[in-house]
């Protein structure tokens, strides 16, 4: 049985890669990096990887227990099954779509995954900027119908490392456009600025992990516009530096509404998306999208009659093809 | 030798290692400090805090570091300079504002992001509206 975990073998090569990207943004692009900010990304990275270790096994235990109940059987030699490994790969790399899709569209979900976003930086530091409780979500159900079809948690544990290698290369701004096959079929820094930018045009857009081809197929791919500068983090920027209100903010927030929220709408705050709120008095991004594009609309009805777009707002200004 | 649990070697080495890229980080001078230097900055920042926010009536901190802007509807909206970016807020009746000599701050009401001091000339105005959310 394979005892391999690729993660801990590529930790040499994002601090290289790292290291490099540092170079680059010293000739090219200084504001790329930020100290504190790096400094809080790395930390997170640390504090994701213990945090693993010390709740991980409850994950383990779940799936060692639904693997009993599997449908297929790879046999006991099932790390000799090659054509397994590419088929468990692409598996679970459409579930990570799907679970990322609902860290994205699920509060519950969220309060964990929006630490990945809460840098307003992207950078390969930002790629380090994972999770420290996302066992406390039930991200790990999604993975369930993989291991019932017979794959073994192990080889699931190693294929979804690899899909976090190299999910970490694309978390750059020093790389603009792979070459036209490339961003058709995979993930590329293009694609995923694009899901890490708060312009509405790009909320909750591109979701992939190592196929973008995903999002094309469920209708949630937006391409990279060069007219468009993209500005990185969440809707309510953090405006602190203090990791622990980083890691917790979400929880804390969720933890707030559900003590004040009629009973009724409880649920609701733990099971809808992030912004709804019962009384509207905040917004989710499917009502900042819309309202973009009303004011879009309505800047191209004042073009019509020369009024002055052009005092709009300089960030948003894309009209054409939203 | 005192055995170390594999565990807490991983949490100190990992920790060395990233103390001392980030002081890399600071030591290339990395970041910056970007400043609001006019109307443009302004609502450039303003929009990103909030899309759609259009200041008609803003004022500049002296140290270009912060800034005050108010909309058509009378959102009064608070911006700072986090790290090399600007972050923000719009203003609500949470809101605390005092002056002390030429210094007006501003509490957002928001442990976390923090009271913002800023150096105005019209910060009697401001003040004014503030407290009148």
């Amino acid at each position: 049985m394979p005892d391999f975990s690729p993660t801990q073998y590529a930790v040499p090569l994002f601090v290289a890669a790292i290291l490099i990207e540092m170079g680059w943004s010293r000739l090219r692009a200084p504001e790329a990096y930020e100290p504190r900010d790096t400094l809080v990304s790395l930390a997170f990275g640390l504090g994701s990887t213990m945090a693993g270790a010390l709740l991980g096994g409850f994950a383990a235990y779940v799936f060692i227990k639904a693997y009993d109940f599997r449908l297929f059987d790879f046999g006991e030699q099932w790390w000799a099954v090659w054509w397994a490994w590419p088929l468990a790969f692409v598996l679970d790399d459409l579930k990570y779509y799907w679970v990322h899709r609902a860290g994205h569209r699920i509060r519950w979900m969220w309060a964990a995954h929006v630490n990945h976003h809460s840098s307003q930086h992207y950078n390969l530091s930002t790629a380090l900027r994972q999770t420290w409780t996302g066992n406390f979500t039930f991200g790990l159900l999604f993975a369930i119908p993989l291991v019932l079809l017979g794959f073994h948690p192990i080889m699931l544990g190693i294929v979804g490392g690899f899909n976090l290698i190299y999910q970490f290369w694309i978390h750059t701004e020093a790389i603009d456009k792979m070459p036209c096959w490339f961003e058709a079929v995979m993930n590329t820094p293009s694609h995923h600025r694009v899901h890490h930018a708060t312009n509405p045009r790009y909320l909750d857009r591109n979701y992939a992990g190592v196929f973008i081809v995903w999002d094309k197929l469920f209708g949630t791919f937006e391409p990279e516009r060069s007219d468009e500068p993209i500005r990185y983090g969440i809707i309510k920027q953090l405006g602190s530096f203090n990791l622990l209100w980083a890691v917790f903010h979400e929880w804390i927030g969720i933890a707030q509404d559900l003590w004040r929220a009629p009973w009724r709408h409880k649920l609701d705050y733990l099971l809808r998306e992030p912004g709804w709120s019962h009384d509207n008095s905040r917004e989710t991004s499917d009502m900042i999208r819309a309202r973009w594009l009303a004011r879009q609309s309505g800047q191209g009805e004042a073009a019509k009659v020369h009024l002055p777009a052009a005092a709009g707002n300089p960030i948003a200004t894309p009209p054409e093809a939203a | 030798m005192m055995d170390i649990p594999p565990l807490v070697l991983q949490f100190g080495g990992s920790l060395v290692a990233i103390l001392v890229v980030s002081g890399l980080v600071w030591a290339l001078k990395l970041g910056g400090k970007p400043g609001l230097e006019n109307a443009l900055d302004v609502a450039r920042a303003a929009g990103e805090v909030e899309d759609g926010f259009r200041p008609i009536r803003h004022s500049i901190a002296r140290q270009r570091d912060a800034a005050l802007a108010a909309d058509a509807e009378g959102r009064i909206m608070l911006i700072k300079r986090h790290g090399n970016k600007f972050a923000g807020r719009v203003l609500t009746p949470a809101a605390r504002v005092r002056e002390e000599v030429d210094m007006l701050i501003v509490d957002p009401g928001e442990a976390r992001f923090g009271s913002v001091r800023l150096s105005l000339g019209d910060a009697a105005y401001w003040a004014d509206a503030i407290n009148r959310l």
